[in-house]
């Protein structure tokens, strides 16, 4: 199969180097322009913070043996769009073909190749940059096939493998965290304390799972304010953290301070006040936030930073484990795509529909026989037969003489024909 | 039927080991296979033992309830029927094992000293027996099971406190959840001990001759009736709850065993039977 894929990721070079061939949406748009007719007749381009990749068919014919275009100059083209200062050299760019191109798209897009395995951004990322190529007409029937393989790999290992399973962000294994503490987050109220980040994060996570209320206290007021509008929560005083502590559930805290904004006499004290009703903190300021003894208070949860990072780590290793699995995806998807790929070859085609054609035949024929007398029926058996051979003399030649065309020509056309006459028996029984 | 009932009482703890392997084979080593079956597999091994129970009743002219051996295999079966029950009310599908252990050592000890005996007291042919010993039983077995979920809550609370997040973190449901399930465990065991008493108090009196309101059983059984009752009020009035409320029914579990067991073979006088 004449595809290649050139690209850049966090494997093989630094995010400096990285950042700059990432393109956006125009560059995109103008790079798959301009490499459509030479060298490729389809090709396409993603590009994310993490890597860009420029995938393409060309035509090898005229060319011996199937020869690929020149790599180094696909590579060097690839670079001079963004980087043609010499920050970017050919060493950080890999490059694949046919069948190894593939199954490193379908890895790509089953997330086992990106930085935080089980990445699930990326399948989207990559159906919104296919199109923008098909919006500028760079892509065809190969490309859209086999995009096709890859959203299904995407949704198969989703569905079949947990690769996307467990919090991997300090934001989502807070919330992980507090789903092993309550059973009912919507019964539930959280403080978020400060305005950083990561902080924020976390109560967006636990607004979208739900929960009951949310409350923010920040240094200064406006930023506070800020915050909530995009939260849906309340902007409550600094000064009215011990009160806060006597109701929310859930305490969030990433503030920058020298000194403990709670301290363990603070947290006893509410503890009384809030009959030990269970409270979990989440401590990821750095310097803490919070007195680390209030941990040895009865029913409070307290966890900083070491804490989460062990779940993270835990987590990660649990997707790693699933990457055998996702393999085999991938494996079946690729054998998938080839045995489409080879159904559009010319001679499988003709032979398809000749088996149309002669199927038809022997049903009408079968259907009507009792019609003719006896000595008939030979005849129009034979007659049938050449009314068929006749019909199909042509098409036939036609496909076969296709060396003029361009492999995109010749793909369409196949394409056609088997469309047409409905002839899928070559291509998965899912289609 | 005799030759059933033998068959029954060999394949009984096989069936529980084999259900109790499914629930863990589940929980630890997350089997697919042993997910799917776990339930089905819970529910033929029910149905077998109530079968059983049932035709040692007709056979033995008797239900099985004259000695500690058949009563064990009650005390099994009211274990795996109340977990069945918790499972569908609560769809918490994965804590099957550490409880199903437990039915699985009573079948065990019942089916290995198991008599046939087809004379029996005739005190103990009496039909409120039958709702006195079922009711307390059905009690029992409800505060076994919430000492267990009582036990995982704990597990799970000292885990989550020392961020250690290992298969006892990824299996259990949370917190709020194994409370929830151990305090209604304590509601339904506490509603059939007052049946039981209730029924007993009626009972004794008239059975025996030599009855006596201080008899060691029946003081130690009121008590852990109190005792559940006082913990109940404080949970609704104080607002107990958490870690407090869990160890106390642990505590409150281990009594109940120590009353059950030491109480009765020991010092228990007119109130004993086997």
């Amino acid at each position: 199969m004449n595809l290649v894929a050139v690209g850049i990721n966090h494997r093989t070079a630094p995010l400096e180097v990285r950042e700059k061939l990432w393109m956006s949406s125009d560059e995109i748009r103008n790079a798959v322009t301009a490499m459509k007719g030479h060298p490729f007749t389809e090709c396409f381009i993603v590009s994310t913070c993490n890597r860009t990749e420029l995938y393409g068919v060309y035509n090898a014919n005229g060319s011996a043996d199937d020869a690929p275009p020149d790599i180094n100059g696909l590579k060097d083209q690839l670079i001079g769009i963004k980087a043609p200062g010499g920050a970017v050299k050919r060493e950080h760019l890999y490059h694949m073909l046919s069948s190894n191109a593939i199954r490193h798209l379908f890895k790509v897009a089953s997330g086992i190749d990106s930085m935080v395995i089980g990445d699930i951004q990326i399948l989207s990322q990559i159906k919104d940059d296919f199109n923008l190529a098909y919006e500028e007409k760079t892509t065809g029937p190969l490309l859209h096939r086999l995009l096709q393989s890859t959203y299904h790999v995407g949704k198969r290992t989703r569905s079949e493998t947990t690769i996307t399973e467990g919090a991997v962000s300090v934001s989502y294994a807070a919330v992980e965290l507090a789903n092993k503490i309550f059973s009912d987050l919507s019964k539930k109220t959280a403080l978020l304390i400060g305005a950083g980040e990561t902080g924020e994060l976390t109560a967006k996570h636990l607004v979208g799972r739900g929960i009951g209320g949310i409350f923010v206290a920040n240094r200064t007021k406006a930023k506070a304010d800020e915050l909530v509008a995009g939260l849906g929560g309340k902007a409550v005083d600094f000064d009215t953290l011990q009160e806060m502590l006597n109701s929310v559930d859930i305490v969030v805290s990433s503030i920058t301070s020298d000194k403990y904004v709670i301290t363990k006499s603070d947290v006893q004290h509410a503890m009384k006040e809030r009959s030990n009703k269970p409270l979990f903190i989440i401590d990821i300021g750095v310097p803490r936030n919070i007195d680390p003894g209030a941990n040895d208070i009865e029913n409070v949860f307290l966890h900083d930073m070491d804490g989460i990072s062990v779940i993270i780590d835990r987590n990660v290793q649990k997707r790693k484990a699933e990457i055998p699995r996702v393999n085999e995806i991938v494996l079946e998807e690729l054998t998938e795509f080839y045995n489409w790929y080879n159904s559009l070859q010319v001679n499988p085609t003709i032979h398809d529909l000749r088996t149309h054609f002669e199927q038809v035949r022997l049903e009408e024929v079968e259907k009507n026989i009792n019609r003719f007398s006896a000595e008939d029926r030979e005849l129009v058996d034979l007659v049938t037969k050449r009314i068929v051979n006749k019909l199909l003399h042509l098409p036939t030649t036609n496909l076969k003489n296709g060396n003029e065309e361009t492999e995109e020509e010749k793909h369409n056309k196949l394409h056609i024909v088997r469309s047409l006459f409905g002839l899928h028996k070559h291509q998965s029984p899912k289609e | 039927m005799k030759m059933l009932v033998d068959a029954f009482t060999i394949a009984l703890p096989v069936l529980y080991f084999g259900t109790a392997w499914a629930y863990a084979k589940a929980f630890f080593k997350d089997s697919v296979l042993a997910k799917k079956v776990k339930t089905p597999f819970l529910l033929l091994t029910l149905a077998i033992h109530l079968a059983y129970l049932l035709l040692r009743t007709v056979l033995f002219n008797h239900p099985p309830i004259t000695t500690i051996f058949e009563i064990m295999s009650i005390i099994s079966f009211s274990i795996a029927a109340a977990y069945a029950v918790i499972e569908f009310q609560t769809k918490v599908k994965n804590t099957g094992y550490f409880i199903l252990i437990l039915a699985f050592i009573f079948q065990t000890f019942s089916s290995v000293f198991i008599e046939n005996l087809y004379e029996v007291k005739p005190i103990l042919r009496s039909n409120l027996l039958g709702i006195h010993v079922s009711s307390a039983l059905l009690g029992y077995a409800a505060i076994a099971i919430s000492a267990v979920y009582g036990f995982l809550y704990l597990m799970l609370y000292h885990h989550i406190k020392s961020s250690r997040f290992g298969v006892i973190y990824n299996k259990l449901p949370n917190l709020e959840t194994l409370e929830k399930m151990s305090m209604l465990s304590i509601v339904v065991g506490f509603s059939f001990l007052t049946i039981a008493i209730s029924v007993g108090l009626i009972w004794l009196p008239r059975a025996f001759e030599h009855f006596s309101y201080f008899d060691p059983k029946l003081i130690g059984t009121v008590f852990i009736w109190v005792m559940y009752g006082v913990g109940l009020g404080a949970k609704r009035t104080i607002g107990w709850q958490g870690r407090k409320i869990m160890i106390l029914s642990i505590i409150a579990f281990a009594i109940s065993f120590f009353s059950l067991t030491i109480i009765n073979v020991y010092f228990s006088a007119f109130h004993k039977f086997y």
